[in-house]
């Protein structure tokens, strides 16, 4: 029995068989139901659990139909239009899911109908499959809670003696709306079929997919690799008609007893052989394998194209061995970042700023510019070729003049005598992003007697009433 | 009798077998560039580090940078810069800065405006990669090194790093030898270790020359790069040692005489008739960075 607090006192939330027949109800009080039956077990309810627990189900109901949402806390919604002849008709779909749930040990209700609204009243209350048109006769007899509606206006109507959905249905709109609101109007019409509902499904549908089923599932991470290059090629075909190649793919594996594992590629340019494809699921599942726990196998193995982009067919050459190394690169790129996470290959892109950690920004190799990029212009004079980040503080124990730069400096516990020095250069801070005040940098190029070359900087200057300034070395030169 | 002389022949291809191994042997890396040799040896332009290097650094193929400390990790990169700037690739493909996650927090990651302005490296043809693990790093190294489509692999990593061992440079040598494209290992803060590399150099920095004006140089200014090389390890086995100045404007470097060094501090300037090669090839009029 699960209990949970509420209104400050212990109640019954949930029951299993045995407590209902020792006619404990939902609601009663924790001490109540202790008292009828004083050995009963009860767990605290845990409602992020339950959470977690419905979308691993609704993950698993992935493999009948990608439209799957949840239905509050305890209940699913799947739009199978259009897929249910793959398993043999609308009611026979619905007999194997409930099968298999009680099979993984669930007690699940199901119920088919053309709405939504329709089917979760049909779920809970045990009713037929209905089809188009009989909704209204089917939902005549249940209680008010079938509607979906707040329990305010469940009182109100029960309060002026409409106790089921027959009379609500039947009574007339205009002053029912006027004095229950427009939601128990737009709920009987969504019930009815009046009004078209969709529900909102937990993910994004991919526009095109292949899967293969096993009876004897599969039980090595070897066989799903072996498997790829053949889903590609058939996806490939696919993508050959409609003449788009994928920009970013998903592996979706279904295990036997439920659970659910999803890898996922990107890729720069569109992609489209099988070869390549295959290429970059070998590099994330080598990245990925050791935490993907096999299980007992899986029976269901589907790899989906995300997104798609338009890709021209290209003559093949006969001469082909001047390839467009381009492309090699960005090959290159999309399997560093399937192997090794998206920020694993970057490349700089200039921007328009003159802060110098601001001016270069740096994108994973397959994103778009932003539109802040800057004109190829030739940058200021001296830049460093290293550049650290954060700037790491230093102590400068003497200038020669206030302003000017230093005469030696304590960085990572060396002192440096600073041999010749050029600079400074005045960097004010971006009066659009930082506050009123913010101290402006004083950039110095500094050598030390070595001969090593530093880009140094003084935040602040000496002044009465300003805080004391602090030097940092932010770059490294050649 | 005839098992002494099987035996002699077998020890004789052993003894070239190790001979090519270690890179004794006059073998030429033919180098492949979209279907046209390429000459193999890349002289760096100052007589005695080529003369020691037997004509040049290897085109294609793994070299080692040694930086003996993390501070000199700077002078190190720009000199690996200055190699990949001296090879004139920039046709081929972007350059790929491969390191250790803590090898750019220890001494700073790639800045795409020094490069570009100092070595002509373009930042929209800069990739770089900063991994977890060291082996992760060696993986895209490796990778890398097989296209051709690359410029150049600089591969950074700090000391100690045991996985990079003779197996593992030999492998990043065979590959970029294949690739066609020079691959440096650039190795911060520790002693040399036996590697598979042909060429190793130890890098460590050297104050830099003056900037010329139009009449001179100009006095504690902080001019073109210089780098103190020494050759450590190459095919002839001839130690050597110089100190090379960079110009960004004609891509090459020029070796200092030491016999006239430059002074250790902002005292002194050099004498007049030091020959400069900014003088050789036209007075300077104008130098960039004047807003």
């Amino acid at each position: 029995m699960v209990s949970r607090r509420e209104d400050n006192t212990q109640r019954v939330h949930a029951l299993d068989e045995r407590a209902e027949g020792l006619r404990l109800k939902r609601g009663m009080g924790l001490a109540d139901a202790r008292a009828i039956c004083p050995g009963i077990e009860v767990v605290e309810a845990d409602p992020a659990a339950d959470a977690r627990l419905l979308s691993a189900i609704a993950d698993w109901c992935d493999r009948y139909t990608p439209l799957v949402a949840t239905d509050g806390m305890d209940g699913l919604f799947l739009d199978i239009a259009g897929c249910a002849h793959l398993f043999g008709g609308e009611e026979e779909m619905l007999a194997e899911v409930v099968g298999r749930l009680a099979a993984q040990g669930f007690d699940a209700r199901g119920g088919i109908a053309s709405t939504p609204g329709a089917a979760r009243a049909a779920a809970r209350y045990g009713l037929p499959p209905l089809p188009r048109g009989t909704e209204a006769a089917g939902l005549a007899p249940l209680p008010l809670a079938a509607l979906r509606l707040e329990a305010a206006t469940v009182r109100g109507l029960e309060s002026v003696g409409l106790r089921s959905v027959g009379p609500v249905m039947r009574a007339a709109r205009a002053p029912l709306a006027r004095r229950f609101g427009r939601m128990l109007i737009l709920r009987i019409d969504q019930a009815v079929g009046a009004v078209e509902e969709a529900i909102s499904p937990r993910g994004p549908v991919a526009p095109l997919s292949v899967e293969r089923g096993f009876a004897e599932p599969l039980s090595r991470l070897e066989d799903v690799e072996r498997l790829v290059p053949m889903l590609a090629a058939s996806l490939a075909r696919d993508l050959e008609r409609r003449g788009e190649g994928a920009r970013r793919l998903q592996l979706v594996l279904f295990r036997a007893d439920g659970a659910v594992s999803r890898l996922a590629v990107g890729t720069a340019r569109p992609v489209r052989e099988p070869r390549l494809v295959a290429r970059l699921f070998a590099e994330k599942l080598k990245a990925t394998g050791e935490e993907i726990d096999v299980g007992f196998g899986y029976d269901l193995v589907r790899l989906a194209a995300l997104s798609v982009a338009r890709l021209d067919p290209m003559q093949a050459d006969l001469a082909e061995d001047g390839a467009d190394g381009t492309d090699d690169v960005a090959f290159f790129a999309d399997r560093v970042r399937a192997r090794l996470g998206e920020r694993a290959l970057l490349r700089a892109v200039m921007v328009e700023s003159h802060v110098p950690e601001r001016a270069v920004l740096s994108l994973p190799h397959a994103l778009q510019e932003p539109a802040r990029t800057a004109a190829s212009r030739p940058g200021p004079a001296e830049r460093p070729i290293r550049l650290l980040t954060p700037p790491e503080p230093i102590e400068v124990f003497a200038t020669e003049v206030p302003e000017g730069p230093p005469l030696n400096f304590r960085w990572r516990r060396a002192t440096h005598r600073i041999a010749r020095a050029e600079g400074p250069e005045r960097i004010a801070p971006e009066w659009w992003r930082e506050p009123a005040g913010a101290p402006s940098r004083d950039y110095f190029r500094v050598e030390d007697r070595e001969g090593r070359r530093y880009w140094v900087f003084r935040e602040g200057s000496y002044g009465a009433g300003t805080p004391m300034p602090r030097w940092f070395v932010q770059g490294f030169f050649a | 009798m005839a098992q002494e002389a099987t035996a002699r022949d077998v020890l004789s291809s052993l003894r070239r077998d190790i001979a090519r191994v270690e890179g004794r042997l006059a073998e030429t890396l033919v180098v492949r560039r979209h279907g046209a040799a390429a000459p193999d040896v890349l002289p760096l332009g100052a007589p005695r580090l080529d003369a020691a290097l037997g004509g040049g650094l290897p085109a294609a193929g793994l070299v080692e940078l040694h930086a003996a400390e993390t501070r000199d990790a700077g002078a190190a990169a720009g000199f690996a810069l200055a190699l990949v700037a001296l090879s004139r690739r920039e046709a081929v493909g972007p350059l790929l800065w491969v390191a250790t996650g803590e090898a750019f927090s220890e001494a700073g990651v790639p800045y795409a405006p020094g490069l570009a302005a100092r070595f002509g490296v373009a930042p929209e043809a800069l990739l770089t990669s900063a991994v977890r693990r060291l082996e992760d790093a060696l993986w895209v190294a490796e990778e890398a090194a097989a296209l051709g489509a690359l410029r150049a692999v600089i591969l950074e990593m700090r000391e100690p790093a045991p996985r990079l061992d003779l197996t593992a440079t030999r492998r990043l040598h065979r590959r970029a030898g294949g690739g066609g494209l020079p691959l440096y290992l650039l190795r911060q803060a520790g002693r040399p270790v036996p590697t598979a590399a042909p060429v190793r150099l130890v890098v460590a920095p050297a104050p830099a020359g003056e900037r010329a004006m139009a009449a001179g140089t100009l006095e504690g200014s902080i001019g073109p790069p210089a780098f103190a090389v020494t050759v450590s390890r190459s095919r002839l086995a001839i130690p050597a040692t110089a100190t090379l100045e960079w110009n960004e404007h004609d891509h090459a470097f020029r070796e200092r005489d030491p016999a006239r060094a430059a002074h250790p501090g902002a005292v002194a300037a050099l004498s007049g008739d030091r020959a400069h090669p900014a003088r050789q090839a036209g007075a300077v009029v104008a130098f960039r960075g004047v807003a």
